[in-house]
C-alpha cells in the first residue's frame, strides 16, 4: 500500500503543471546560485592566496629594521575562505576577511564583502543557502499543502476509507511521495557542490563527511517541513486554508522567528557600542603598564622588581635590554586587557546563542541555520576562533620581536636593527578551523532541537492522521 | 451477509435511525426507498463504520462493524451517489490504486478484465478520469468492487443523475454481481429502478423501516402506491 500510494501521489504531482514548473524554477535557481557561488569562491580564494603570499613577502623582505618598528609596521592575518562556504556563506560577508596585527593593539577584522557593496546588497544574494533554507520549504508547501485536503474535497477519502486502508501506511506513502522530489533536488545540489569542490584547485579543508553532515541537516529540516505541511493538510478541510496556514508557518519559522530571536537575544544580552568598548579598553590599559613610558608608577615598580630578581643595582647591569623587556611586559598587560574585554563580548555572544537555541522550539530554521553555518565554517563561532588565533599570533609575534631586541641590545642602546634574514624566522600565520567532531560537540543543543522537531512532528503527524 | 440488529443512531435529540432490523443474504439486492432524511444514508454509513451506532449492531459477513471496522471492510465495496476518483489518473490507474490499497495485487490484464466486465469501453481504459461522465465513473466503481472480490456492495443513490441508458446498464451490472452471490444494499429514490433490480425492497421514513416487500410479489404500481402512502401523500404529485 505504501508503494501504491507513493506511485499514485508521484503520478499526480508530475501531471500537475504547477508542480513541474515549480521544480524547474527551483532547479534553475539552484543552478544559478551554485554557479555564482563557485565563481565567487574561486575569486575570493585567489585573492586570499595572492594577498597572503604578497603580505608574507613584504614581511620577509623588510631588510634591516628595528623589531619594534616592524611591530608597528605590522602584518595581516587573512581569513581563509572555506569550501563549504560555497553552500552556506553564513556571516562571512559581514565579518571581515583580514585582521591587521600590530603592536599594542588588537584590531577587528576588516574588509568585509558587504562593505564593498552598494545599498542594492540589501536585496540579498542568490546563494545556495537561500534556496536551501527558504525556497525549498516553499516548494514543499506547494507540493504538499493539499495532500489530504484534496482527498476530502474530491471525495476520494470516503472511498479510501471504505476500502479499509491502513492509515499509517497511506500516510507514509504520501510522505514518501513528497519527500522523494525534495530529497533528489537536495542530493543533486550537494553532489554537484561536492564534485565542484573536489575538482577545484587549492580547495583547502574540504571533506566529504562535512558535506554529508550538512546534507543530513538539511534533509532533517525538510522532513520537519514535510511533516508540518502534511499535518496542516490533515487537520484542515479546504486546500486554500491549508495553503494559507502553511505559508503563515513558513513566514513565522523562516522570516519572523530569526528576526525576533535576534532582537530578543540582543535586548537580553546587548553588546557594548564600539565607542563604549574602545573607552573601556583604553581605561583599563591606562590602569596598567605602558611599555613606552619609563616614568609611570607601574614602570618603576617593574624596574624595582627586576633589579631585585636579578640582584643588581642598575638596569645597565641586566643581561638584557630592560626597555625591550618593559615593552614586552606592556604588551602582555595590553593583551590581558583585550582578552578581558573580548571575553565579555564572547560571553555575550554565547548568551545570545543560548537565547537562539531556546527559541529553536518555535522554528526548525534556527538550529538548521546554526548547524549549516557551523559546518560551513562561516558562523560567528568560527570567526571568533579565527580572531582569537590571530590575536594569539599577534601576541607571539610581539614577544618574538621584543625578545630579539631584549637579547641583542643593552639598556639605553638606540638604533638597533635586526638583520634582514631575521623576519623569516617568524612562522607564518596559519589558521585551522574547528574539525567536524568539535563542531558537532559545540552544536549539540542545535542537533537536539532539530531532533526534537523531527520526532515531535512525525509523532503528531501519525497521531492526528489516525482518525482521518 | 448484511445484518442489522435494532440499529439506532441519534444525533442529540434527533433520531436518524430507529431500531432498524435488516437481513440481506448472499445474492440478494435490497433496495431502501425513502425521501431525503429517511435514514438510508445513515444506514449505509453505519454499515461502513463511518459513524458509531447509538445502540444496536451492524454486521457484515457476521462480523460486528463497530468491533472490527477494518476486517469488515475487506468484504465490502461502496459506491456513493457521486463516485469521485483521481481526475489526473486513468481509469486503469485508479482501479490499480483502489484495488491495491484494498490489498489486491492484480496484473494489468486482470485489471483490464474487470474494467471490461464493468462495461467500460476499452478505449477509455487509459483515459484520465477527468474526462469521464458520471456513468463511466460508476462503472469504474463497479470494477473496483469486482477487483476487490467484494461479498457486499453498498450503494448510495448510485443511479441519481444517470441518463436512462447508463442507469439501465448499471442495473444490468448489479444483476451480474447478484449472479456472483454479492449481497447488495442500495439506497435510492428511484422506485422504477428499485423494482427492476431488487430482490427485496424496504420503505423508510423518519429513520424507521415502515414496509418491506419481496420485489417479485409486488407490482410497480402497488409499490409506488405503498411508497406514497408511507410518505403520507394522498395523490401522486401532491
Amino acid at each position: 500500500m505504501i508503494l501504491k500510494t507513493f506511485l499514485k501521489e508521484t503520478k499526480e504531482l508530475l501531471r500537475e503543471g504547477r508542480v513541474r514548473i515549480s521544480i524547474v524554477i527551483v532547479l534553475l535557481l539552484l543552478g544559478v546560485a551554485v554557479w555564482i557561488s563557485t565563481k565567487q569562491y574561486q575569486n575570493v580564494n585567489e585573492q586570499y592566496a595572492v594577498a597572503k603570499t604578497a603580505e608574507r613577502a613584504v614581511w620577509d623582505n623588510q631588510g634591516e629594521k628595528n623589531p619594534h618598528s616592524a611591530a608597528h609596521y605590522g602584518t595581516y592575518a587573512f581569513k581563509p575562505k572555506y569550501p563549504l562556504s560555497l553552500v552556506d556563506q553564513g556571516v562571512d560577508k559581514y565579518a571581515g576577511t583580514s585582521i591587521f596585527l600590530e603592536a599594542h593593539k588588537r584590531n577587528e577584522a576588516q574588509f568585509s564583502a558587504a562593505a564593498d557593496q552598494t545599498g542594492l546588497a540589501r536585496f540579498g544574494d542568490l546563494t545556495p543557502d537561500f534556496i536551501l533554507l527558504f525556497i525549498i520549504p516553499l516548494l514543499i508547501i506547494l507540493l504538499g499543502y493539499n495532500s489530504f485536503t484534496k482527498e476530502r474535497e474530491m471525495g476520494t477519502l470516503t472511498l479510501l476509507n471504505s476500502q479499509g486502508i491502513s492509515h499509517p501506511k497511506w500516510i507514509i506513502g504520501k510522505w514518501a511521495a513528497l519527500f522523494l522530489p525534495i530529497f533528489v533536488i537536495t542530493a543533486l545540489l550537494f553532489l554537484i557542490a561536492g564534485l565542484l569542490l573536489g575538482n577545484l584547485e587549492d580547495f583547502g579543508v574540504f571533506n566529504w563527511s562535512s558535506l554529508a553532515m550538512m546534507f543530513l541537516v538539511y534533509t532533517v529540516y525538510y522532513i520537519v517541513f514535510i511533516n508540518v505541511v502534511l499535518l496542516i493538510s490533515s487537520l484542515t478541510k479546504k486546500s486554500g486554508i491549508a495553503l494559507v496556514i502553511s505559508l503563515s508557518v513558513w513566514i513565522l519559522a523562516c522570516l519572523a522567528a530569526p528576526k525576533a530571536a535576534s532582537n530578543i537575544a540582543e535586548s537580553k544580552h546587548p553588546y557594548p557600542t564600539r565607542q563604549e568598548f574602545a573607552a573601556n579598553v583604553l581605561k583599563d590599559k591606562k590602569q596598567g603598564l605602558d611599555g613606552h613610558n619609563p616614568w609611570s608608577k607601574e614602570a618603576k615598580l617593574l624596574e624595582a622588581q627586576v633589579l631585585k630578581e636579578y640582584g643588581v643595582d642598575s638596569l645597565h647591569q641586566l643581561p638584557f635590554n630592560f626597555s625591550a623587556y618593559r615593552t614586552q611586559k606592556g604588551e602582555e598587560h595590553e593583551a590581558e586587557v583585550y582578552f578581558k574585554h573580548y571575553k565579555f563580548l564572547k560571553d555575550q555572544y554565547a548568551n545570545q546563542s543560548k537565547v537562539y537555541s531556546g527559541l529553536a522550539a518555535i522554528s526548525p530554521y534556527l538550529p538548521t541555520r546554526f548547524l549549516s553555518m557551523a559546518l560551513a565554517h562561516t558562523d560567528y563561532a568560527t570567526h571568533w576562533d579565527f580572531a582569537d588565533t590571530a590575536e594569539a599570533y599577534r601576541i607571539a609575534t610581539q614577544e618574538f620581536l621584543n625578545n630579539n631586541t631584549a637579547q641583542n641590545t643593552q639598556y639605553g642602546q638606540r638604533g638597533y636593527k635586526a638583520s634582514a634574514d631575521f623576519w623569516q624566522q617568524l612562522p607564518a600565520f596559519e589558521y585551522d578551523p574547528p574539525e567536524l567532531n568539535t563542531i558537532l560537540t559545540k552544536n549539540r543543543s542545535n542537533m537536539m532541537a532539530l531532533g526534537i522537531w523531527l520526532f515531535a512532528s512525525f509523532g503528531l503527524l501519525l497521531f492526528t492522521t489516525k482518525t482521518l | 451477509m448484511i445484518n442489522t440488529n435494532n440499529l439506532t443512531k441519534k444525533y442529540g435529540e434527533q433520531t436518524a435511525l430507529d431500531h432498524l432490523n435488516l437481513d440481506v443474504k448472499e445474492g440478494e439486492i435490497y433496495c431502501l426507498l425513502g425521501a431525503n432524511g429517511a435514514g438510508k444514508t445513515t444506514t449505509i454509513n453505519l454499515l461502513l463504520g463511518f459513524v458509531e451506532p447509538t445502540s444496536g449492531s451492524a454486521f457484515i459477513n457476521q462480523l460486528n462493524v463497530s468491533e472490527d471496522k477494518r476486517a469488515t471492510k475487506r468484504f465490502l465495496a461502496y459506491i456513493p451517489e457521486n463516485l469521485m476518483l483521481y481526475p489526473s489518473l486513468t481509469a486503469l490507474e485508479n482501479l490499480d490504486y483502489f484495488a491495491g490499497v484494498a490489498g489486491k495485487r492484480l496484473s494489468q490484464d486482470n485489471l483490464k478484465g474487470f474494467l471490461a466486465e464493468a462495461g467500460l469501453q476499452t478505449e477509455a481504459f487509459n483515459k484520465r478520469i477527468a474526462t469521464f461522465s458520471k456513468g463511466m465513473r460508476q462503472k469504474v466503481g463497479i470494477a473496483i468492487a469486482l477487483a476487490k472480490d467484494a461479498k457486499v456492495l453498498l450503494l448510495d443513490e448510485p443511479t441519481s443523475g444517470l441518463d436512462p441508458k447508463a442507469s439501465n446498464e448499471f442495473g444490468l451490472l448489479l444483476q451480474k454481481l447478484r449472479g456472483k452471490g454479492v449481497a447488495t444494499l442500495m439506497a435510492t429514490h428511484d422506485i422504477f429502478r428499485a423494482k427492476e433490480v431488487a430482490t427485496h425492497i424496504g420503505i423508510m421514513k423518519d429513520g424507521q423501516l415502515k414496509q418491506q416487500f419481496v420485489a417479485n410479489d409486488i407490482s410497480l404500481s402497488k409499490l409506488e402506491k405503498a411508497y406514497l402512502n408511507t410518505m403520507e401523500y394522498n395523490e401522486v404529485g401532491s
